[in-house]
């Protein structure tokens, strides 16, 4: 029983954990938590069952196909959600126009694809038990992830122009940084990262138009529990959570672990509203 | 205070013609009409309108009260089917007896109300905490744990079976009756939820969306309002719920869509924020939609979405702003701001001298930089007190100490030998300390009378049941707050523009609007930070007088200021601060040939 | 016909700029030569980082003209006056904390060829061997002043045929100010023209050719440094009035 907790909980943890970085990547360049997130999750298992059953593509060649549909969904988002509302964040419009992006996505799926879920394939047909692949996957999409991310931030000017972006706009502007294409950058990231988080976990989500709303949530709990924009933070919050998740529901049953995860996250919340690595609050007057 | 009669005598002929007051917010005529509507319904006989003219009014109820959180206080609760699905099944296990002894069906829907309010408070009071996209989450997980409860306490909710709903007896037992009885709950969450709309409580909450900042120096107390707000929209939520209920006859988790509470939630973004006819509309309007457009359950959802994007993108004022005609009134074209004091007079009348508001040895500092490094300053009632000082030197930082926003690390602060709470801006109201913004903090979707009526909320004295009700205590605060906000528009030389929306007017009427505001508290103190920002040299000249008479009338006045000269012209003394230190004080003519003075200044 | 004499390398022209419904500038004009350096002296509030930010692109302006270079800078958003050699600093040495001095600086040259940008880096970092020395550390690391020679860097990395600085001294002790402001000369001699926003009036006066005095928006002065009686008729400027006695 104990290793087939850590096995599930690990594998939905790292794709709880790939949405907060779904979060994160957009927040970074433009403040903005995307409902979105969880859809483009949602997508990548629904192309990747899309483009294998159906089609009979392999791995190869539905896996970038994937991530590049959802790159090119990240963008439109942006486009459509994030851009209009960005001026006037002070209302917080963005909550509302990427909540009608993320329906609109999720509504169009039901419609194109159907509302039963559907099943997903095996990727590459290795280990079987607690070391089957669908257990595994999502664990190593997320250290591939976490590792091209830290490369990425660390090693490159790209990336180093996405954190200076991230951490004063006004002054990335001033020095002549393109921050508008930076932006859309990474939602098109943000969009890949969902994608493969809904692609490695495919074997447990299955490719179920309904699943963004439930990864919207669990994915943004990592995020409320790091820290927003914290990628470290978001994979220990998303680890700690699908172990969570994963022992009460064998303890406990599986309807009161959600009662207990929901519980526990609204103590946290209002005990450490900015996370538990969280920023300060910035003046008002 | 009696105000309203010398509200009368103060302004004879000046009268504006928008005096007519509305009795429900967007005028009665509409709701009226719809009423009507809504009563000939029957005259169809097609029984499938009455089940679609049901759920509309059986959603109505639930957005009533759902509109005054979404759409007054701006709080995105998108969860709200939760508390539908809390009423349905509250109200059927207490009808069927399943834990307690079988219950009337009318006693359950009124426990159901019950425990609808205390949980609408528990969700609801997250949002004193967290930010707007963490509150949605909060109610959107709150949505998907209630329907798991659900499924999962069979013993009672009847698990993924269900459970059915409770029996209304006779005259409600066939489907017109039961439509009149949903009917008569809608229309009574209309007078409600209209009532606290149109009080200081529903531009209270508008002012907390809008203008949190300025809603605090009103001394209007954000967790009170919103935890009465939170009460009622949830036990009409459940009512709504025990309704649902008795409409479907038999309930599962099921019924209960996150699809049906975005249609809550859409319906009140669409309708309009800030108004109550136009959710009404909202609601009707997606209720009918799927019904006339769409086959598929799916397909009436991508509907919504793509609604709420076009409203939020292309009709921000929704329904409510297509039909308001007096948004397209013309402004008065050369118009001027001109004060006068006679109206002055007249509100603020005599009032016995405040004691001086001291500051001692009042030290801040915001991580290692020092704003105010041991300060010592003496306002007096009557005298207009001058602040300048370089940039960084600690002006607006004071400001915000003396009206709470601040709480110093050293130091004390007190109004004659009473000391003031440190970093309590709500609490400055009741002790009347107003102030002004250095950008304005205005409502710009409120007419501009609405917001300076803000100013004197905490002057009120009906409950907030008294509000919803209507009692005669209501309305006498409500005549009196609105004939003192037209006095003090007068003061401050704006009466012709109260009717109009706050968002047309230019950014140095606005400066006086807010004035006007402050003066609403009939204040023992008024501190104005930078109020001549931004204005031409006629206004500032006008502006200074009016400074001057407010502080004859006994008010002190602490002027937070870059303009030079209008310091020199009206303060009767001058604090000059650099670095967080006084540099130098005194009357103007000593301060101005100060050697320091103008050395740092001229930063040499 | 072309009013801008052919050394002007920056003529502004009845510009109008402000934020939303609050007008900040009403109809300033300015005029920048090439290889001077240009005081904006002004009191709190004046307009002067509005009128830098109209300038640069950052703050769009609603009426008036910015010429810069012989090119009509109309719509130009920060990327392109940075581009044209047009380089605003702005206030508050506001660095990029998170990544490595010489990553903020290889960042002011976002877009440029990688071998130019290196070759520019290191020159800028000639001017300042102070934070050279420091060119692995964090941007956070640095201490108040060399945030401030960090941000001057910055800026030099486009080479820019104009700098705008917005008050450098900020913040600095009066050394460290005589060190950031020893660069503006050493720009000057180099033909690099420099438009300096500063609160400390002597100083920048030192190290000026001209002086504007911005109040209220509009320029109430414009004057050589070397005027007779400047100090007294920036102080009536600034003060609105003659001292009362």
């Amino acid at each position: 029983m104990l290793a087939s907790i850590l096995a599930t909980g690990l594998a939905m943890g790292a794709v709880y954990a790939l949405i907060g970085i779904t979060y994160n990547t957009m927040f970074a360049t433009s403040r903005v938590m995307s409902f979105t997130a969880g859809q483009l999750g949602m997508l990548g298992g629904v192309f990747g069952s899309l483009l294998m059953l159906r089609w009979g593509l392999p791995l190869v060649v539905a896996l970038p196909l994937t991530l590049l549909a959802a790159a090119l969904v990240g963008v439109v988002t942006e486009f459509v959600a994030v851009r209009p509302v960005l001026r006037s964040l002070e209302q917080h419009l963005y909550v509302l126009t990427t909540l009608a992006v993320a329906l609109i996505i999720q509504q169009t799926t039901a419609i194109e694809w159907g509302t039963e879920p559907a099943p997903f394939p095996r990727l590459l047909g290795l280990g079987e038990g607690v070391w089957h692949e669908k257990y595994w996957l999502p664990v190593v999409a997320c250290a591939i992830t976490i590792g091209g991310l830290e490369y990425l931030y660390r090693r490159t000017l790209l990336g180093h122009a996405f954190i200076a972006v991230a951490e004063d706009n006004y002054a990335a502007r001033a020095l002549g940084l393109p921050e508008r294409n930076l932006r859309i950058g990474s939602y098109a990231l943000a969009g890949a990262i969902g994608a493969l988080a809904g692609f490695a976990g495919g074997q447990l989500l299955l490719a179920f138009f309904a699943n963004g709303p439930l990864l919207n949530f669990y994915g943004f709990i990592p995020v409320a529990l790091g820290g927003l924009g914290n990628n470290r933070g978001a994979v220990i919050g998303g680890l700690a959570l699908g172990l969570f998740q994963q022992a009460a529901n064998f303890t406990v049953g599986g309807i009161f672990s959600s009662v207990a995860v929901f519980t526990l996250f609204i103590i946290v919340l209002l005990a450490a509203p900015q996370g538990l690595f969280g920023a300060t609050a910035s003046r008002r007057v | 205070m009696a105000s309203a009669d010398h509200g009368a005598a103060a302004m004879p002929g000046a009268v504006p013609a928008t005096r007519r007051k509305p009795l429900l917010p967007g005028g009665l005529l509409p709701f009226l009409l719809l009423l009507a509507l809504a009563i000939a319904l029957p005259l169809t006989g097609n029984e499938y309108w009455a089940l679609i003219a049901t759920r509309a009014a059986i959603y109505w109820v639930l957005v009533a009260g759902l509109n005054l959180i979404v759409g007054f206080a701006g709080q995105l609760a998108i969860g709200y089917v939760a508390l539908l699905t809390l009423g349905a099944y509250t109200t059927s296990v207490l009808a069927a007896g399943n834990v307690l002894p079988e219950m009337p069906p009318f006693l359950a829907l009124a426990c159901a109300a019950a425990v609808g309010a205390v949980a609408g408070l528990v969700v609801g009071l997250p949002a004193l905490r967290l930010r707007t996209f963490y509150f949605a989450m909060t109610t959107l997980g709150f949505a998907t744990i209630v329907t798991q409860v659900a499924l999962a306490w069979q013993e009672v909710t009847g698990g993924g079976i269900g459970i059915s709903g409770p029996y209304f007896p006779a005259p409600f037992d066939n489907a017109w009756g039961f439509y009149y009885l949903c009917l008569g709950f809608a229309v009574i969450a209309t007078l409600l939820a209209g009532n606290v709309g149109r009080s200081r409580f529903g531009r209270a909450l508008i002012a907390i969306r809008d203008a949190e900042v300025a809603a605090e120096a009103a001394g209007i107390s954000k967790p009170a309002l919103l935890a009465c707000v939170f009460l009622f929209a949830g036990a009409m939520a459940a009512v709504a719920g025990g309704l649902f209920a008795g409409l479907q006859t038999y309930i599962t988790p099921e019924a209960f869509t996150f699809e049906l509470s975005l249609l809550f939630f859409i319906a009140v973004l669409i309708g309009g924020r800030g108004s109550v006819l136009g959710p009404l509309l909202g609601t009707v309007l997606l209720t009918l939609l799927p019904e006339i457009a769409a086959p598929l359950a799916a397909w009436s959802t991508l509907l919504y979405a793509v609604m709420l994007l076009a409203i939020v993108l292309a009709v921000p004022g929704g329904i409510a702003a297509l039909i308001d005609m007096g948004r397209r009134r013309r402004l008065p074209a050369d118009r001027a701001i001109l004060p006068r004091p006679a109206a002055l007079g007249a509100l603020l009348g005599q009032r016995p001298a405040a004691p001086p508001l001291r500051l001692r040895g009042i030290a801040l500092h915001f991580g290692g930089l020092r704003a105010i490094d041991g300060l010592d300053l003496v306002l007096r009632p009557g005298e207009v007190h001058g602040l300048i000082g370089p940039n960084g030197s600690g002006k607006t930082t004071t400001l915000n100490v003396i009206s709470g926003y601040y709480q110093p690390q050293q130091g004390s602060l007190a109004l004659g030998e009473a000391p003031l709470a440190m970093g309590r801006p709500e609490s400055r109201a009741g002790q009347g300390i107003a102030r002004t913004f250095q950008t304005p903090r205005i409502i710009g979707e409120a007419t501009v009378l609405q917001n300076v009526m803000i100013g004197g909320t905490v002057a009120g004295h009906a409950t907030f049941a008294e509000a919803m009700l209507w009692l005669p205590r209501q309305a006498a605060d409500e005549a009196r707050l609105e004939a003192d906000a037209r006095l003090a528009l007068q003061a401050v030389g704006l009466e012709a523009l109260a009717g109009f929306r706050a968002d047309r007017l230019q950014h140095s009427e606005l400066r006086f609007v807010e004035i006007a505001r402050a003066l609403m508290l009939r204040p023992a103190y008024l501190l104005l930070d930078e109020p001549a920002a931004g204005l031409s040299a006629e206004e500032i000249r006008r502006l200074g007088q009016l400074i001057r008479e407010i502080s004859a009338h006994g008010t002190g006045v602490l002027l937070v200021e870059h303009h030079a000269d209008l310091i020199f012209d009206i303060c009767g003394h001058v604090t000059v601060l650099n670095l967080g230190r006084v540099l130098a004080e005194g009357r103007p003519a000593e301060v101005r040939a100060h050697k320091e003075v103008i050395s740092a200044y001229l930063g040499a | 016909m072309p009013i801008s004499e052919p050394e002007a390398i920056l003529s502004v022209q009845d510009l109008h700029a402000g934020y939303g419904r609050i007008r900040v500038l009403h109809g300033v004009e300015l005029v920048v030569r090439t290889g001077e350096v240009v005081a904006l002296l002004g009191p709190n509030g004046a307009g002067k980082t509005t009128l830098l930010s109209a300038i640069s692109g950052l703050l769009p302006h609603e009426a008036g003209s910015i010429r810069f270079g012989g090119r009509d800078m109309a719509g130009a958003g920060p990327r392109e006056t940075a581009a044209a050699g047009l380089v605003h600093v702005i206030e508050g040495h506001r660095v990029f904390t998170q990544v490595t001095v010489l990553d903020n600086l290889l960042l002011a040259g976002y877009g440029l060829p990688r071998a130019e940008r290196n070759q520019y880096v290191e020159e800028a970092l000639e001017f300042f061997p102070e934070i050279a020395a420091k060119r692995h550390e964090r941007g956070g690391a640095l201490s108040g002043g060399q945030q401030q020679m960090l941000a001057v860097a910055q800026g030099l990395v486009r080479r820019p045929k104009l700098l705008m600085l917005d008050e450098p001294s900020a913040g600095l002790s009066p050394v460290l100010v005589d060190r950031v402001l020893s660069v503006v000369a050493a720009l000057r001699q180099r033909g690099v023209s420099v438009l300096l926003v500063e609160q400390l009036i002597e100083k920048a006066l030192a190290v000026s050719d001209r002086v504007y005095a911005l109040v209220q928006g509009k320029v109430a002065l414009a004057a050589p440094t070397g005027t007779e009686g400047l100090a007294r008729k920036l102080e009536a400027a600034y003060f609105g009035m003659e001292p009362a006695k």
